[in-house]
């Protein structure tokens, strides 16, 4: 029987060296004349120990990592492909606390599967959703997404089955699907684990919008920055389309839907859904006055679902297992798990997807492990560069969209930037505006100019030149982008600096050299 | 590669694109990838193919930040200054990178800055072409412009 | 003199609709065809909504925030050129909160705006220069050591106007008027963010891009950004006819 052996093909492990790593692997294995099956799974969120290798044994797989390309020779010498003694042996993949605490409905199959394989695929649930979908009529499948509770993953939180009732109920000739994958947000990664991942979770779940609001074109907007998201997407699309899962006749149900990825250019902005559409269009990433909602006139001026990743994922499995199951989990009108991405100053950091509810501190601490420096952690930004920075007075609030926004804080995409106390927030406040004035669209005033006089009073505040009066102008500044500016990249930046200094004032203030 | 060898290869992306909804971008892309940017001569060329007007070419490729229009350094490394790899000293390693490659000669590596490469728990982190570093010490760093022959 | 020689602008353009809708506009109720905006529906009943990217010639755009309003039930402040009336609307075009945004919003604007108003050619034809009176403007915190374009090159290449990037509020009226009003498509922005500047074909002398000279985008400019020789030659004019050509 030949040797099961799993490296992961996911960005990150790449970028840890998987390539030279599953090299040496199939190398030593051929040296020691052994068979050897690699496959290339997605990434099991565990971060800290990429590159982790799993082997498959009789009593499940078993993990090893953090694992370089030099240690191949010594796990081989353990028999670590039968699971054999080594310091690197974690034990049993499944067993391991950080995956065993998780609730996995999206990433359900995300490090399990090989990414590519459709017969894996199939064997882990694939395209049961889809083809309950099938079965019904496109008002059914709305309202089984609508009574989900599931809310837009992106950030906005919106209701994805109202936004998609929208397009139903708007008569057009042509509709389309549009997968917001312009992940952007420092701290966040989720989207990209899933489309290297579980591709076909993602064309399931965009197939299934199809049939609910008669689209028959769909397009994933990726950034530039994920070119390995791109190769992946772009392979399982040929494949899910050759299989006729995809293409003019979907499993011979005369419903036709195309697939098709493009890719961004280098524009944070293109997160937001109006330019992002205008950037589909060929035109510059700039900001669409609402109304008309894209549902109404989105791309090309036809009515248009636009989702974000984590949202289109998260739809086979409410078709599959029913929206009572879904919508059981989660707190309040926080209905659902969220993929949360542990980040930054972190000792253990990864994608941790839990119901709505579970707590800061839990997640820093209990999956975490506190910081990596070892130092104190002094703040944490959640949900991204417009998300606000939290105290450790606001760890123990449970992450619910309702409960963050009574903090005046947001969960947005689940992105926790962890920053031991090191960090001066001031620079960090300094930076929040910086990276508004470099990704500003530059439509509206608020932000096109605001942000570059931002950057300036932060540069006073930190020289020290009259605080006081200059501390009041950025919150004049800060409310006058809150509320004027067209979108949220200038609209939230507020968010950042003024938790920033609403919590952390000290950092203000100039020490005054002894 | 000369003007005339620039034009073809040109003219064989927009041919094979031009017929996409909202084929610009991928156009543009293909053309950066091709010849490693976008060459200002060629917008005339791209404008008709799309019946659009030079201006409307060049506020798109001067919008992304992601297209260029002068030739790229023999080698770009992208690193990542956002949030999550700040908490983990990537001002420095800016700052160690850039005084490193001081001494090289113009044209041989350019630095830019990117905003998020989702490697954030495995910071600080970088993009060289398509090839993606995490936990880039500085020792790392020089290990890396070693193997890709940079002279400093 | 702006009185006399402008006709009033409504801000966004007329909609013809046989359905009409009545809301209330600071207390007065107002019936306009359905699909107007709200600022014209203001204007039409007499309410000068602070504007300056909105013009009744053009589509409205929303990118100046002057025109920012207050609607009862609904969150935030939306812009009125963008916002269409609906039936029973309410909506509150001055109070404190408001002034306060638009002032702040024209404090950004004359941070990056020079402050020769009394030699420029546009002194007293000039909506930048009235929205600064309007909104009370009386002091610019950010000083004027900041980022700026106030040394930016003039482009004086077209025989009948020049183009004078310092003064650009990037309101976009000009590239606006360009493509709906004469088709040509020869002005953009380059660049984005604060480095957003309007850009003749490839960042080029209007002369040598794809511009013919229309005069669309002068007549659009709300500032001095684009203007007319003569009138830098002569000063405003004193009175105005009505002719047919364009050129």
């Amino acid at each position: 029987m030949s040797i099961k052996i799993f490296v992961p093909g996911d960005s990150a492990a790449l970028a840890l060296g998987a390539d030279a790593l599953a090299k040496n692997i199939l190398a030593e294995a051929a040296r020691r004349n052994m068979a050897v099956e690699l496959v290339r799974n997605g990434s099991r969120g565990m971060l800290w120990l990429e590159p982790l290798v799993e082997v498959q044994t009789a009593r499940g797989r078993v993990a090893f990592g953090p694992v370089s390309a030099e240690d191949v020779g010594a796990l081989f010498d353990a028999n670590f492909q039968n699971g054999g003694k080594h310091a690197l042996n974690l034990g049993l993949t499944e067993e391991l606390a950080y995956l065993k605490k998780q609730e996995r409905l999206t990433f359900a199959r995300v490090g399990i599967t090989d990414p590519l394989s459709l017969e894996d695929y199939l064997a882990h649930d694939g395209f049961q959703g889809l083809r309950k979908a099938l079965t019904m009529q496109p008002a059914a499948i709305v309202q089984q997404v609508t009574d989900s509770g599931l809310r837009g993953r992106g950030g906005a939180a919106f209701p994805t089955g109202i936004k998609w009732k929208t397009v139903l109920n708007t008569a057009a000739a042509q509709k389309y699907i549009v997968c917001n994958a312009d992940e952007g947000d420092s701290g966040t990664f989720a989207d990209r684990m899933l489309m290297e991942g579980d591709p076909f979770v993602l064309i399931e779940g965009m197939t299934i919008a199809a049939l609910a609001v008669g689209a028959t074109q769909g397009y994933i907007y990726v950034r530039s920055e994920y070119p390995h998201s791109i190769t992946i997407l772009n392979e399982a699309i040929a494949a899910a389309r050759k299989a006729g899962y995809l293409g003019p006749n979907i499993l011979n149900s005369g419903n036709s839907f195309e697939l098709e990825v493009r890719k961004g250019a280098g524009a944070y902005v293109c997160g937001e859904e109006t330019s992002l559409l205008e950037s589909l269009e060929g035109k510059r990433g700039i900001v669409r006055a609402k109304p008309p909602l894209p549902a109404i006139a989105g791309l090309f001026g036809k009515p248009t679902v636009i989702n974000n990743v984590i949202s289109l994922a998260s739809v086979p499995i409410i078709l599959d297992r029913g929206a009572a199951f879904y919508k059981d989990y989660g707190m309040g009108r926080s209905h659902g798990t969220l993929p949360f991405q542990l980040a930054g100053n972190i000792k253990q950091g990864g994608l941790i997807e839990k119901a709505f509810g579970v707590t800061l501190r839990e997640l820093m601490y209990d999956f975490g492990g506190g910081s990596a420096s070892g130092r104190p952690i002094k703040a944490v930004q959640v949900g991204g560069p417009l998300g606000a920075y939290l105290p450790e007075s606001q760890w123990d609030t449970p992450l619910d969209y309702e409960a963050y926004t009574a903090l005046w804080a947001v969960l947005g995409h689940g992105g926790i930037v962890v920053h031991d106390d090191s960090a001066d927030l001031a620079k960090l406040a300094r930076y929040a505006m910086k990276f508004c004035a470099i990704e500003s669209c530059g439509k509206c005033t608020p932000c096109r100019i605001g942000a570059t006089r931002g950057v300036e009073v932060m540069d006073k505040i930190i020289a020290g030149q009259d605080t006081e009066a200059q501390v009041e102008l950025l919150r004049d500044l800060c409310d006058t982008m809150l509320n004027g500016s067209m979108c949220a990249m200038g609209g939230m930046t507020p968010y950042p600096v003024l938790s920033a200094l609403n919590h952390f004032p000290r950092d203000f203030v100039k020490k005054i050299p002894v | 590669m000369n003007l005339a060898r620039h034009t073809e290869s040109i003219a064989s992306i927009i041919s094979s694109q031009q017929n996409r909804p909202g084929a610009l971008l991928p156009i543009l892309h293909d053309i950066q990838e091709a010849l490693g940017f976008i060459p200002p001569d060629s917008i005339q060329q791209i404008a008709s193919a799309l019946n659009l007007s030079r201006a409307e070419v060049h506020g798109v490729i001067t919008f992304y930040h992601h297209f260029r229009t002068t030739p790229p350094a023999r080698h770009t490394i992208e690193i990542c200054c956002a949030e999550a790899c700040q908490s983990m000293g990537a001002e420095r390693l800016v700052e160690h990178a850039k005084q490193r490659l001081a001494g090289s000669k113009h044209g041989e590596c350019e630095v830019k800055p990117v905003y998020c490469l989702g490697l954030c728990a495995t910071s600080p982190a970088l993009m060289v072409g398509e090839e993606l570093h995490a936990r880039v010490t500085p020792e790392k760093f020089d290990r890396l412009i070693e193997q890709m022959g940079i002279k400093t | 003199m702006l009185e006399q020689l402008n006709e009033k602008d409504f801000g966004t353009p007329r909609r013809i609709a046989e359905q009409e809708v009545t809301l209330e506009i600071d207390g007065m109720q107002v019936t306009v065809a359905a699909g107007t905006s709200i600022m014209r529906a203001a204007a039409e009943s007499g309410v000068n909504v602070p504007k300056l990217c909105a013009t009744d010639s053009l589509e409205p755009f929303g990118s100046c925030r002057l025109c920012l309003v207050e609607i009862e039930g609904r969150k935030g402040y939306p812009a009125s050129c963008t916002t269409q009336v609906e039936r029973g609307m309410k909506v509150r075009t001055q109070t404190p909160k408001l002034q306060a945004l638009r002032k702040g919003v024209m404090e950004l604007y004359i941070s990056d705006h020079p402050l020769d108003c009394l030699t420029c050619a546009a002194n007293g034809n000039c909506e930048l220069q009235d929205m600064a009176g309007v909104t009370g403007l009386r002091e610019v915190r950010y000083g004027y050591e900041g980022e700026n374009h106030i040394h930016s090159q003039k482009d004086e290449s077209n025989p009948y106007f020049t183009y004078d990037p310092s003064k650009c509020i990037v309101c976009n009226r000009c590239v606006r008027a360009c493509e709906e009003t004469q088709g040509t498509y020869a002005l953009t922005i380059s660049g984005r963010g604060f480095e957003s500047r309007v850009s003749p074909g490839q960042d080029q002398p209007f002369m040598d891009s794809e511009c013919v000279s229309c005069g669309a985008c002068v007549q659009a400019c709300p500032t001095a950004t684009l203007q007319e020789k003569t009138v830098i030659e002569l000063g405003q004019a004193e009175h105005s006819v009505v002719t047919t050509c364009a050129y």
